[in-house]
């Protein structure tokens, strides 16, 4: 990629990556949402061409992002009680250098979910596991970030429990 | 005590009790997927989903696979997707366009409507299979309005018989199209959830739990401004409840608007508005606007964004199929809009259906309990009016639709013969 002084190498960029995950599993979701420019989208498709037409599990402008922050950090939303404690690993990390200076990063993005509850619940006690192949586009800053974070579950066209975490 | 399968519904002074067996029950539910899935009507597929000749989608009936496919006559037919060979299942795909689905076992190939037109090195059989072994149809099949619906076993009414009273509700489901056409969009939200089947089903028009359950996202739409929690609660408590025959039912919320979600009386769509007077009328096209719930016993709900399918697997497991629709006669941006509206609330990721869903594990789990006999539902009875073969509850909380839908469900679980 092209030197400079804008220039992100993949260590900065896993090291971004990590700080990004490691914001989601300690539950810091509003930190985490600063991390995204106002114009950002959060996707979780469903159809993998861009048909806004289509139903997605979540095209989340940045309004919309910050409503689901909102519904998780101040409100009393049912299918997080109790809450979801997760594991987001990064991994199979490719750069690529957009015109106009942002960077396209694709990924592998593995989230483990557990919810804590005894024999006798339904629904709790278990452990999931949601692959997906993620992209960003990513404004190098300084600071860096996200003005667009896409994420294909490798579930996405299967009946889907409860996906109320943020992937 | 051992009850018969149609007891396990009580309706006496007063009260209108449904029991824990009828939830958990391996046997009910087999009782279930013969008489009420099998052999009355059911919803299978969309119209638009198969606008060709050669389209096809599959799906189940009572668990059962089948093929829903339109043919080279235009007509829809719904097979059974099983080979009459050794059982396999002949066609595999979700959708897709083919005029012949081949066995991949031993290459029979069948045309979409069902004929067996090929077996692989046929001098072993005798000529007349050809002709005995086409892939078996459903017993009857129905389209209205672009709603396709199946028997797989012959049904006791017809189609028309069967929709007469929740005709007119369909109907203004689909005006909400200036042009009355409906088209489905081709991905769904789909849900899985450990529980059973009826769960959904008294859910989807229950009138009651919108203030507890979905508190959260009324914050979500208060916090953007769009109203406040008090102003939903008192939509909420506005309007009324009905109960259909055969088991139908909807909230009647004749002013509209679900709160945060798209706003179809907005004064921005003014045009969509005169489009709609245009083609009905004012006091039709304010009619249509009004939100109803509707569920079209027993697997079938008409909701604004979306027709939902209920698929029972197992009875303490279930797929529902969330299927966004598109309306005819509106422009893209239009639909656009419907649908982020549609996923802010629905889906498994939406600020709604997960809180729905939840409650469907916390009764699933609570169930267990099966030393407490029986669910009640008759809040609301004494207070529900017959207006001539409908049920109108006193208030729009009120479990009168659940009530139809469970003495359909009575009338179905009692049938005396069971074929096969």
């Amino acid at each position: 990629m092209a030197e400079g002084a804008g220039a992100l190498s993949r260590q900065d960029v896993e090291d971004f990556l990590f700080r990004e995950a490691a914001l989601l599993d300690d539950g810091r979701l509003d930190d985490w949402l600063a991390l995204f420019t106002d114009d950002a989208r959060y996707r979780l498709p469903i159809a993998l061409d861009d048909d806004e037409l289509e139903p997605a599990l979540v095209d989340d402008d940045r309004e919309r992002l910050a409503e689901r922050v909102f519904r998780l950090t101040s409100t009393t939303a049912h299918a997080q009680v109790p809450p979801s404690q997760t594991v987001h690993d990064v991994h199979n990390v490719r750069l690529e250098q957009l015109p106009g200076g942002e960077l396209l990063v694709r990924c592998h993005l593995t989230v483990h979910e557990v919810r804590v509850g005894g024999p006798e619940q339904v629904g709790l006690g278990r452990h999931r596991i949601l692959p997906g192949r993620a992209e960003y586009v990513l404004r190098p800053g300084p600071p860096v970030r996200i003005r667009s974070k896409t994420v294909h579950l490798l579930h996405r066209e299967l009946p889907l429990p409860n996906i109320a975490f943020i992937v | 005590m051992d009850l018969a399968a149609h007891e396990l519904v009580r309706e006496d002074d007063g009260t209108f009790l449904v029991h824990t067996r009828a939830y958990t029950d391996p046997g009910v539910f087999e009782l279930e997927m013969r008489r009420i899935f099998e052999s009355s009507w059911v919803y299978v597929a969309h119209e638009s989903q198969i606008p060709e000749p050669g389209d096809y989608v599959t799906t189940s009936a009572g668990g059962q696979p089948l093929i829903v496919s339109r043919a080279e006559d235009g007509r829809v037919h719904v097979l059974l997707n099983r080979c009459r060979h050794r059982g396999s299942v002949v066609c595999r795909m979700e959708r897709g366009h083919s005029h012949h689905f081949r066995c991949p076992y031993h290459s029979w190939v069948y045309r979409n409507d069902g004929t067996l037109v090929g077996v692989a090195q046929q001098s072993g059989y005798p000529v007349a299979d050809r002709q005995a072994l086409g892939l078996v149809p459903a017993a009857a099949v129905g389209v209205y309005r672009g709603l396709v619906f199946a028997s797989i076993e012959a049904p006791r009414i017809t189609l028309e018989e069967r929709l007469r009273d929740v005709a007119p509700y369909i109907d203004l489901w689909v005006e909400r199209s200036p042009t009355g056409e409906i088209r489905t969009t081709t991905h769904a939200h789909k849900l899985h959830y450990e529980g059973n089947w009826k769960l959904q089903m008294e859910n989807g028009n229950d009138g009651y739990h919108g203030n507890y359950v979905h508190e959260s996202f009324m914050q979500v739409v208060s916090r953007a401004g769009e109203t406040s929690v008090d102003d939903v609660k008192r939509v909420r408590n506005t309007g009324s409840v009905v109960g259909l025959p055969h088991g139908d039912g909807f909230i009647d919320r004749p002013e509209g608007g679900m709160a945060g979600q798209f706003d179809y009386h907005d004064p921005r769509h003014a045009e969509y508005h005169r489009a709609l007077s245009e083609r009905y009328g004012d006091g039709r096209a304010a009619q249509i606007l009004g939100q109803r719930n509707l569920l079209v016993f027993p697997n079938l709900y008409l909701f604004e964004s979306h027709l939902r399918v209920i698929q029972p697997t197992a009875v303490d497991s279930t797929v529902v199929v969330m299927q966004p629709i598109l309306l005819g006669g509106v422009p893209d941006a239009f639909n656009v809009e419907r649908m982020r509206s549609n996923e802010r609330f629905f889906g498994p990721a939406g600020f709604g259906s997960p809180d729905d869903v939840e409650m469907f594990l916390t009764c699933a789990a609570g169930l267990r309990a099966r030393s407490v006999e029986w669910v009640v539902l008759h809040r609301g009875l004494a207070r529900e009016r017959a207006v001539e073969d409908r049920v109108v509850g006193g208030h729009t909380t009120d479990e009168a639709p659940q009530r139809s839908a469970y003495r359909a469900w009575r009338s179905l679980m009692s049938t005396e013969t069971v074929d096969g």
